[in-house]
């Protein structure tokens, strides 16, 4: 029974770590429902820290090609993203037009877009941290292409 | 007791006192730390707020809030086109051969007056130097001519529907007048002239903008919108 009891509590400590650990970012929160017959109701609760490890798993030539249409604003989007991290609870933009509300804010340190119409909701929710994370790795990942390009060069170079 | 004992409970106690000790200077602390950071956030920020709201019957708004420090820390990260490092490129093509550096360095060299002043059918005009501030004050009246060429238009027309919509256009022909005022701040606009001849100092600008006090920058009104832009140290928009 003690020795029962002490699986029990070893399988539940590991839950209540590895919960934690999933969910040490928060959680990415995609809302959409479609207001008309046959529209989708979509509602999805992902753990953040799970965005960069599935980074991890797409194909490097995915990411390089993600990170090079990206070059341009990567430095934009990575001083914003950094900087928004001091503005918690803000909201940025809003727009009320008739029944339609669109609102872009930052609420507990996490990316808030919010589209409501007559027809249509949408609402997201993403941590910064998380944002910042992609942008470092889709920047990591155009780092090493041009690295692994430039060995490349070389090569051809010598040849 | 055994003496391994007193020496377990003498080790309990010591770490006993010194987790009261830290819990009690983690509890004295915290507060302040979490107060010290608060205050320094909201004091220091200076904000830049943008409203537009729409006088139809949808009741269209749009408002942003713009943090000064946030767009002098993304300025210089945009490198596009004529924008590069917080300066825009500009060449005297742009100022139709007119040396702005010059004009500004008279206004701001001289006292406080008003330097233009235009009264016509069309548009009053009024640019002065105030208190510090540049301010331009325009008031168009062009759209009302406009709208009596409309009307013209509808009194020949012998379409039914039109002549309906005649009194309406006539009554609103009356109030189409626009009012634009600018009120910048002198050491604002000194800063945006800072860089070369022929560059606009964008980033100099924003952070003399960020040093100033709270003040309505620009302010338009017509009879289809009402746009204000306006600088403080509120998150929040009115």
């Amino acid at each position: 029974m003690i020795l029962l009891a002490k699986v029990a509590l070893g399988f539940g400590t590991t839950l209540a770590v590895a919960g934690a650990y999933t969910f040490r970012e928060g959680v990415i929160r995609v809302d959409v429902d479609e207001f008309r017959q046959g529209g989708s109701h979509l509602h999805m609760w992902v753990p953040a820290a799970a965005v960069p490890m599935a980074l991890r798993l797409v194909p490097k030539h995915h990411l390089h090609c993600a990170s090079f249409q990206a070059r341009e604003a990567m430095p934009v989007v990575r001083a914003m993203f950094h900087e928004l991290r001091n503005y918690p609870n803000t909201i940025f933009v809003e727009v009320t037009d008739g029944d339609q509300h669109v609102r872009i804010a930052t609420e507990f340190g996490k990316l808030a877009i919010d589209v409501t119409e007559p027809g249509e909701n949408v609402h997201l929710r993403v941590p910064i941290t998380t944002v910042e994370d992609v942008f470092t790795q889709l920047e990591t990942a155009g780092l090493q292409s041009d690295i692994r390009d430039g060995k490349d060069d070389d090569k051809d170079w010598r040849n | 007791m055994p003496l391994g004992g007193i020496h377990m409970t003498q080790h309990i106690r010591g770490f006993a006192r010194y987790f009261a000790l830290a819990a009690a200077a983690a509890l004295l602390l915290l507060p302040l730390a979490t107060f010290a950071q608060t205050s320094s956030s909201s004091t220091a920020d200076r904000w830049l707020h943008v409203r537009v709201v729409s006088s139809d019957g949808r009741g269209e708004t749009v408002r942003v809030n713009v943090p000064l420090d946030l767009a002098e820390k993304i300025l210089p990260a945009i490198n596009k086109e004529r924008l590069h490092s917080g300066k825009v490129r500009i060449t005297s093509a742009d100022c139709d051969g007119v040396d702005i550096k010059a004009i500004l360095e008279a206004v701001r060299t001289s006292k406080d007056g008003e330097f233009v002043t235009v009264q016509s059918n069309d548009a009053d005009v009024r640019v002065a130097k105030q208190a510090g501030y540049l301010l331009i004050h325009v008031t168009d009246k062009s759209g009302k001519h406009h709208m009596g060429h409309h009307m013209h238009k509808f009194d020949k027309s012998d379409d039914g529907a039109e002549k309906n919509e005649k009194p309406e256009k006539s009554e609103s022909a009356g109030n189409r007048e626009s009012k634009v005022e600018v009120k910048v701040p002198m050491k604002v606009v000194d800063a945006l002239f800072s860089a070369g001849k022929d560059e606009l100092d964008v980033l100099a600008a924003l952070r003399a903008l960020s040093a100033s006090g709270d003040a309505e920058l620009v302010s338009v009104k017509d009879d289809e919108n009402t746009v204000r832009i306006w600088l403080d140290s509120k998150n929040v928009s009115e």
